[in-house]
């Protein structure tokens, strides 16, 4: 396994009137995060916020390619970013859930105090397959095909790939302490998105380069 | 970060316990059990409000400092609301120690008040108004600057501070109103009324009146020679001498201070100091006794002059002489002046200060306590009594969410 230091790009907000950032998604655009009451688009060039979708957002947030999917209690609404209308509702699995990612076809919980991450169907709910991990679970993202997963336990953080099927660690980044992830997204190349929790902030971090 | 967890803080925050139980009914995770812990807090649930609390405490991981010590502060503010104070204050300090460390100013301050009101309760107002003083009200939330003018109010209703207490209540009435707390703004209510309400008798040039707080409070710069028999003590605008723990010389002095300018025979005299039905020559002579002990106690204040039938008050300078009493007299009067001085006593001191047998002494105060006159603090030897009214906090439990990384 692999151990660094993250290394933060950028850091954005805290945003007006925004407690808390729990989930945090991109559809190559914007990142979308989850603000509590509102669904919050912010443009990650200029920073600013320049959407928001009433709609209940408690953690893990995703996007497919054309829907966001937002998790809440135990639903997950599939949104329509355009209109923000609310599409389906999915049942998430039961106890709830921390992160949430899209890949594959398949929706990626995460579990937070259960350490876990499901694998469940995107239209039923169903839980197809379920992923052990050694830490608290938040954010989960998908990016050429590496499973990365946000951790947050006390004051110790990091964001780390792991291997889909075992759940074996495969590369650690660390957090510097007191700087939670909350929820996690790749940009689909060199940066991840990491909510910061009760800090109200997103930052930006490198992904390791593949050689 | 956890959907649940989250949902179920929301709705705590919204004041919504039970869509927060229904969240997290089954869970036994660590914040589950703590916001369990938290909403039976809200729903008066105190006993099971504290084991939830207490376990989730335990079941946060060593890592989790933050969560764990904000538990021990819900904890806390738990036994405080259910007048249990005899918490060590050791782990409450060490809590708020941890929360500075982090950075999390809001729960420390949140726990430093804890403490004050504590000092408040058991009546060491001076400590209490030291530790307030550290902190500037202006920085913090609504509900927490509620709690800092109940404070401030409660020592000066103590203190007999009217203006002081007005200002803070119309002060915390105002937050109160922002922080959308019900029960934190039903607390000032309550306590509002109580100081609008009558608070003392006033008997003066033979008529009597009501006053409130405030009417007693310009009374202590009058210069009147003042019989207040709400907290047994005499004065007038320069002396003042407490005979709070001297009962009998207190009745002689009231009732030559009701019978003012008049004499008061000595048959009446031994008759309500000795509650004595035959007079016999041992009364006059322990009279004579105890008239010698009045003497001395209010040298600075007053003369009492033997009169053909009694005695009589004679204060220097010719000042008026006024008697202050309860709005009802009560019986086991002797109990509430004794506590009237706002501090917290265990019975077996009231017995001692009154004269009384324990067992008397105890009667008075289960009936008086049955009436809501007096409150007891603590369990066992350590218990402690005390009158209201001062703020209460009874309901308005300001727990911090224990999650973590909030």
């Amino acid at each position: 396994m692999k151990r660094s230091s993250a290394e933060i790009v950028r850091e954005y907000g805290p945003f007006p009137g925004v407690e808390q950032v729990g989930g945090v998604s991109f559809d190559g655009q914007c990142v979308w995060f989850a603000a509590g009451d509102t669904l919050q688009a912010m443009d990650p060039v200029s920073g600013k916020t320049v959407q928001s979708i009433d709609v209940p957002a408690h953690a893990g947030t995703a996007f497919d390619g054309q829907y966001l999917y937002q998790l809440a209690d135990e639903r997950i609404r599939k949104v329509d970013p355009k209109t923000g209308q609310v599409l389906a509702t999915i049942p998430g699995p039961p106890g709830g859930g921390s992160g949430l990612a899209w890949a594959e076809g398949s929706l990626w919980v995460g579990q937070y105090r259960n350490r876990k991450i499901h694998q469940i169907d995107a239209e039923t709910g169903a839980i197809l397959r379920t992923i052990e991990c050694s830490r608290f679970v938040t954010g989960v993202t998908w990016v050429d095909g590496e499973l990365w997963h946000g951790t947050w336990e006390g004051d110790e953080s990091d964001v780390r790939h792991i291997d889909p099927q075992t759940g074996e660690v495969l590369e650690r980044l660390e957090m510097p302490p007191g700087t939670g992830v909350s929820g996690l997204e790749s940009n689909g190349s060199d940066q991840f998105f990491c909510g910061g929790g009760g800090s109200g902030k997103i930052r930006a971090i490198r992904r390791p380069k593949r050689v | 970060m956890d959907s649940l967890i989250t949902a179920a803080a929301r709705a705590l925050a919204a004041g919504d316990p039970l869509c927060a139980l229904n969240w997290v009914a089954l869970r036994e995770d660590a914040p589950a059990l703590a916001l369990r812990g938290i909403a039976m807090a809200q729903l008066g649930e105190l006993d099971r409000a504290r084991v939830l609390v207490r376990r989730a405490a335990r079941a946060f991981g060593p890592k989790e400092a933050v969560a764990r010590a904000k538990c021990i502060v819900a904890e806390t503010e738990i036994a405080l609301a259910s007048r249990d104070l005899s918490w060590p204050a050791a782990p409450l300090d060490a809590a708020r120690v941890t929360l500075e460390q982090h950075g999390d100013r809001l729960n420390a301050a949140h726990a430093r008040y804890l403490e004050i009101r504590r000092l408040l309760l058991i009546g060491h107002l001076d400590e209490a108004e030291f530790t307030l003083a550290e902190f500037d009200p202006d920085l913090f939330p609504p509900a927490l600057r509620t709690a800092h003018e109940l404070v401030v109010a409660g020592i000066a209703i103590r203190r007999l501070h009217a203006k002081t207490a007005l200002a803070a209540l119309a002060r915390a009435q105002q937050v109160a109103h922002r922080a959308a707390i019900p029960a934190l703004t039903a607390e000032v209510e309550n306590v509002s009324r109580t100081l609008n309400a009558p608070a003392a008798r006033l008997l003066a040039n033979g008529k009597e009146r009501m006053l409130r707080l405030e009417d007693v409070e310009a009374l202590q710069t009058s210069n009147a020679f003042l019989v207040d028999a709400c907290s047994h003590a005499v004065r007038d605008e320069h002396n003042a001498v407490s005979l709070a723990k001297r009962p009998v010389l207190f009745v002689l002095v009231r009732a030559l201070g009701e019978a003012w300018p008049a004499d008061v025979p000595r048959d009446t005299l031994i008759a309500v100091a000795f509650r004595a039905k035959f007079i016999d020559e041992s009364h006059r002579a322990r009279l004579r006794v105890e008239i010698g002990r009045l003497r001395k106690a209010l040298r600075a204040l007053a003369k009492i002059t033997a009169t053909r039938r009694g005695f009589s008050l004679l204060p220097h300078d010719k000042r008026l002489v006024m008697v202050l009493k309860r709005p009802v007299d009560e019986r086991y009067g002797a109990v509430l002046a004794l506590l009237a001085d706002g501090q917290s006593w265990s019975s077996s001191s009231l017995a001692l200060a009154l004269g009384a047998s324990q067992r008397t002494v105890q009667r008075a105060l289960d009936t008086l306590a049955a009436n809501g006159k007096v409150q007891s603090l603590g369990h066992g030897r350590a218990r402690r009594w005390m009158t209201p009214p001062i703020p209460g906090f009874t309901t308005a439990l300001l727990l911090p969410t224990p999650l973590p990384g909030d």
